[in-house]
């Protein structure tokens, strides 16, 4: 390869490279070295002498980045009905790196701040050291100041360097307390959800939502910060703003439930409660599984959480026996003979009766020969007679569930498996199937339960210790036939229920209940609608429908007749559940109506519990009237 | 057959400066660590990304380093030969930045072609320093005759008045540097240059009136009291001497600088990138700095000393004035005894354009190590 290389003839120039170099670059290593030590002078004064100085001043530089806080989204219910507002509310903030640098003044400021806003001292320290800790430019000290406090912190914050008064925004629950469990509240970040929450850029003093809607779609409601970087004075006044962009605010949700439908069934409820303590209804479609309403009673108000004190109004709910906090259509109790529903479409399905099997239940009492050869009476509620399945589901009858599920070894009817302990798993499986024995899903964070579906394997794990004997872990065929009506160790949540109900109302797709109908903007346009979806139930659609009409004939002649209306045709199932009160020692009676409507083409299904009460008499005329004022009011 | 001097034999191989090589690259890698650094709160995506500041200043280095090796295989003369033509090149690409470039924060540097960035005021720093080296070796080698300084004077003004008006004070300064450099190595007499010192201090007052902009003056002012002004022309001395200052010995340790990561000090990439270095790496960290430029810049040196001829040593002495002066005034802007000037530091600032000249100019200076038996006088 040529390259280009120099030949001294080519050269244009005849003086280049004739002329000897030079000696005096010496000249250059001065310069090199006087420049640098100068520089090396300067830099060990700024950095080694004043460097204590200027390390201070950087510790409080006077300019600093402040974030702002996006308006969080509002919440509408499916009409458009406000549920939340933000309200502006006065706020106490600190700002670390104004305060004064003596501990002993620091402290002296605390015990002012103290007096004026009874937060003891020694907390506001310690919330200090913790926001320096985290690199947090200011934080709130109290919240949901009154007014005349507000007043009196603003005269006094001349004085108090580093404490000025805010408002910020503050959630205003305005719908009522009927919607406390489904809205949840936003309060303080914890320690454990600031380590999380720091990455994704939320100021150390920003509220999020801790529970309910609020926390399901936090990162919709809460918007995008926007950031000031502002000079200030040393009293913390704004010098000048330097950059600022502005924050974009949170979406708004617009929710499945029915505002007015959720107040009229929680004033139902309370109307109705008789004995009982707690009851809970769930109002939702059997096609797409959107949840029209959700009530628990009692309920709470979910503004005590924005109060500068909620101490003694959130003790007074922590002390409650009835345990307002709880969602009780979200929490499980025995499903009692709603549960049978379940029990007919195994055995459907198994082939181990037709909808033509028919049983003389000519007695109230069945006798099993048990395990140990004793003889054990079961009870029916009533002698029935002669009963095929549909009418079994319609007069509710434990007797013959008894026989669908466990059999009668002695007799020769077979249960769902061969022996108990296999009748179980084949239960449990189509519990499963049906969604019982875990959480449906929905979109309300924090308060759902998964509830019990028993079995053998279930039954050792759980009775482990010593404090139970190895009989007490054995499976016993009582177990099974227990089971098989909805009582023994069956849990389920009045939300659940409603769900097998949609699943056998609409054919066998078992859907996901939720509370978001869609996301939408400030503007209220839409930007996501929520999907809906589904498992499929193993259970063949003909099967269902047998139990649709043991369900529809239950209303028409059978133990859920109150349920009936005149010019809709109501399907449904009661259930009176035994349990042992926890308090008393007492056995009760739990009151369930889950059903649907109208029978031909459902629309909607209703599910009510009471925690004390006969399912037929107690449940289903409340839930005739949910059905009637659904369908007059409220259907979309 | 004539014998090719300049060709590169493995002997002259053998000669290539590793050591001012081996410099050049610790800088260019403590560049690399302070730009990550300054760019953690901007840029958060992948490592490898032409996106990531860091990758892409390696990237250029890659190019440079190349092209410094490419520069060193060839005889340096060519570019002496070349110099009138580059040197014109220089001059026009400087003038068509007056309706072409590229204008921020209120000076007009760059030519923009997409997203890269070209500063002709870089390019003209070697084209002097070749002009330089071919008139003065067409002048018997020296500056002794006032004849042959009015000469340097004259090729160095034009291109000096050019950077003023953009107006880029500190690359003023490093051409004046650049011409008094040169003509101290090719042996002015001390009497001219006191003649022409006193002739420009009479001057001074005048272009201080008359052509230096309000902006600069502020700068100038703000030396003397940056607090005055804290937020505008004041901040960016303050917020260095923040850092710089709250460095200390030892710093507070790479990526944990406030006055860096919050954000405080701007351009901290480029012309305040010493401040990230101060802050975060303190004392300890500047001196290893400041021993790298002395070792890089010692090297230069013996370049000059060792150079075969005189417009090698020329050559070599002006590559040498321009990387010390360039490091020292940024330096000195960022330790606030010099008014605010965008120059970078050289090897270590982000820059494409800056880095890929330096290693150019590093690969002519390799070519005079290499070359330096084969033109020695005798």
């Amino acid at each position: 390869m040529r390259r280009f290389r120099f030949r001294p003839e080519r050269r244009v120039d005849p003086g280049l490279s004739r002329n000897r170099p030079h000696g005096n670059v010496a000249v250059l290593r001065v310069a090199v070295i006087v420049l640098f030590a100068a520089l090396g002078l300067r830099l060990a004064q700024m950095q080694l002498v004043d460097g204590a100085e200027y390390a201070a001043r950087s510790e409080r530089n006077r300019i600093i980045v402040e974030s702002i806080a996006p308006v969080r989204g509002l919440i509408f219910d499916r009409n458009g009905e406000t549920l939340v507002e933000n309200a502006g509310a006065f706020a106490a903030m600190i700002t670390p790196a104004l305060l004064p640098d003596r501990a002993a003044d620091r402290y002296r400021l605390y015990l002012y701040l103290e007096d004026l806003l009874d937060v003891p001292a020694l907390e506001i320290q310690d919330a200090v050291a913790a926001a320096e800790a985290s690199g947090g430019v200011s934080l709130a000290v109290a919240r949901a100041l009154d007014r005349t406090t507000a007043l009196l912190l603003e005269q006094a914050a001349a004085d108090l360097p580093g404490v000025s008064l805010a408002v910020e925004t503050a959630r205003s629950y305005v719908a009522g307390p009927e919607f406390s469990h489904i809205l949840g509240y936003v309060g303080a970040q914890s320690p454990e959800e600031w380590d999380v929450l720091r990455d994704e850029g939320y100021a150390f003093n920003e509220s999020v939502g801790k529970v309910g809607v609020e926390a399901r779609y936090e990162a919709s409601l809460r918007g995008t910060p926007g950031r000031a970087v502002v000079e200030i004075d040393a009293q913390g006044e704004l010098v000048a703003t330097l950059e600022r962009r502005e924050p974009a605010p949170g979406r708004g949700l617009r929710l499945s439930i029915d505002a007015g439908l959720q107040r009229y069934v929680h004033q139902l409820l309370a109307d109705t409660m008789g004995e009982a303590r707690t009851a809970a209804a769930v109002v939702m479609s059997p096609q797409t599984g959107e949840v029209y309403a959700l009530v628990s009673v009692p309920t709470y108000d979910n503004n005590i959480f924005s109060l500068a004190d909620p101490g003694d109004a959130y003790r007074r709910l922590l002390d409650d026996p009835r345990l307002p906090l709880l969602h009780r259509a979200l929490s499980p109790a025995a499903p009692g003979s709603t549960f049978k529903l379940v029990t007919a479409a195994a055995a459907l399905e198994e082939g181990t009766i037709t909808p033509a099997t028919r049983r003389t239940i000519d007695s109230n009492v069945l006798e099993f020969i048990g395990e140990d050869g004793q003889p054990y009476y079961f009870y029916d509620w009533r002698a029935h007679g002669e009963l095929d399945l549909t009418g079994a589901i319609a007069w509710s009858s434990n007797i013959y569930f008894y026989m669908a599920s466990c059999g009668i070894p002695q007799e020769g009817i077979r249960g769902l498996g061969d022996g108990p302990e296999q009748s179980a798993v084949v239960l449990g499986y189509y519990a499963r199937s049906f969604g019982l024995g875990q959480v449906t899903g929905l979109d309300i964070t924090g308060t759902e339960f998964p509830g019990t579906v028993p079995g053998p394997e279930w039954k050792r794990r759980s009775r482990g210790g010593d404090s139970f004997t190895d009989e007490d872990r054995e499976w016993y065929l009582a177990d099974t036939c227990f089971m098989g009506i909805g009582q023994g160790d069956v849990t389920a949540t009045p939300l659940q229920i409603a769900a097998v109900t949609a699943a056998i109302a609409n054919g066998g797709r078992l859907p996901k209940p939720r509370v978001l109908r869609e996301i939408v903007d400030a503007a209220g346009e839409t930007v996501e609608a929520a999907e809906p979806s589904w498992e499929t139930l193993p259970v063949d659609p003909r099967h269902l429908a047998v139990i649709r009409r043991g369900m529809r004939q239950s209303v028409v002649d059978g133990a859920a007749l109150r349920a009936g209306l005149r010019n809709v045709a109501v399907a449904g199932k009661t259930g009176t559940a035994e349990f042992v009160d926890p308090d008393d020692g007492e056995t009760k009676e739990h009151a369930w109506f889950t059903g649907f409507a109208p029978y031909a083409n459902p629309e909607v299904v209703v599910t009510v519990f009471y925690d004390l009460g006969v399912g037929g008499e107690k449940a289903a005329p409340v839930a005739a009237d949910i059905i009637a004022y659904f369908l007059e009011r409220a259907a979309p | 057959m004539t014998v090719f001097r300049g060709q590169p034999s493995l002997r002259a191989w053998a000669r290539f400066d590793a050591l001012l090589a081996f410099a050049a690259l610790a800088l260019v890698a403590c560049g690399l660590a302070l730009i990550h650094s300054g760019s953690l709160r901007s840029y958060d995506g992948p490592l490898a990304s032409l996106a990531n500041p860091v990758a892409r200043q390696a990237l250029f280095a890659v190019v440079a380093v190349g092209g410094m090796i490419a520069i060193s295989r060839l005889d340096y003369h060519l570019f002496l030969h070349y110099a009138w033509w580059l040197y014109g090149a220089a001059i026009v690409l400087l003038l068509a930045l007056i309706p072409l470039g590229q204008t921020e924060f209120g000076s007009t540097r760059w030519f923009a072609f997409g997203p890269v960035q070209f500063q002709p005021s870089e390019f003209a720093k070697i084209a002097v320093v070749l002009a330089m080296a071919r008139y003065l070796a067409g002048q018997g080698g020296d500056a002794r005759s006032l004849r042959a300084l009015g000469g340097t004077f004259a090729i160095v003004a034009p291109v000096l008045l050019l950077v003023f008006i953009q107006p880029d004070l500190g690359t003023s300064v490093v051409f004046a540097s650049i011409w008094l450099g040169m003509v101290v190595v090719a042996g002015v007499r001390r009497r001219h240059l006191l003649v022409l010192g006193t002739f420009f201090l009479a001057v001074l007052p005048f272009v201080w009136t008359f052509t230096v902009a309000d902006y600069q003056i502020e700068r100038i002012s703000v030396l003397f009291n940056a607090e005055e002004d804290p937020l505008d022309a004041g901040y960016n001395p303050i917020q260095s001497q923040i850092a710089v200052g709250s460095g200390q010995l030892l710093g507070k340790g790479l990526t944990n600088g406030e006055q860096t990561q919050l954000d405080f000090l701007k351009v901290k990439t480029r012309d305040f990138i010493f401040s990230v270095l101060g802050e975060e790496l303190g004392f300890v960290g500047a001196m290893a700095l400041f021993a790298l430029f002395i070792l890089l810049l010692m090297r230069g040196i013996r370049a000059a000393q060792i150079a075969g001829d005189v417009p090698g040593q020329l050559v070599a002495a002006g590559v040498v004035v321009t990387i010390l002066m360039q490091a020292v005034i940024n330096i000195a802007v960022n330790l606030s005894v010099f008014p605010v000037t965008g120059l970078p530091l050289p090897f270590v600032s982000q820059g494409g354009s800056s880095l890929l000249t330096l290693f150019l100019a590093l690969g002519i200076v390799q070519s005079i190590v290499m070359r330096h038996r084969s033109y020695r006088q005798v």
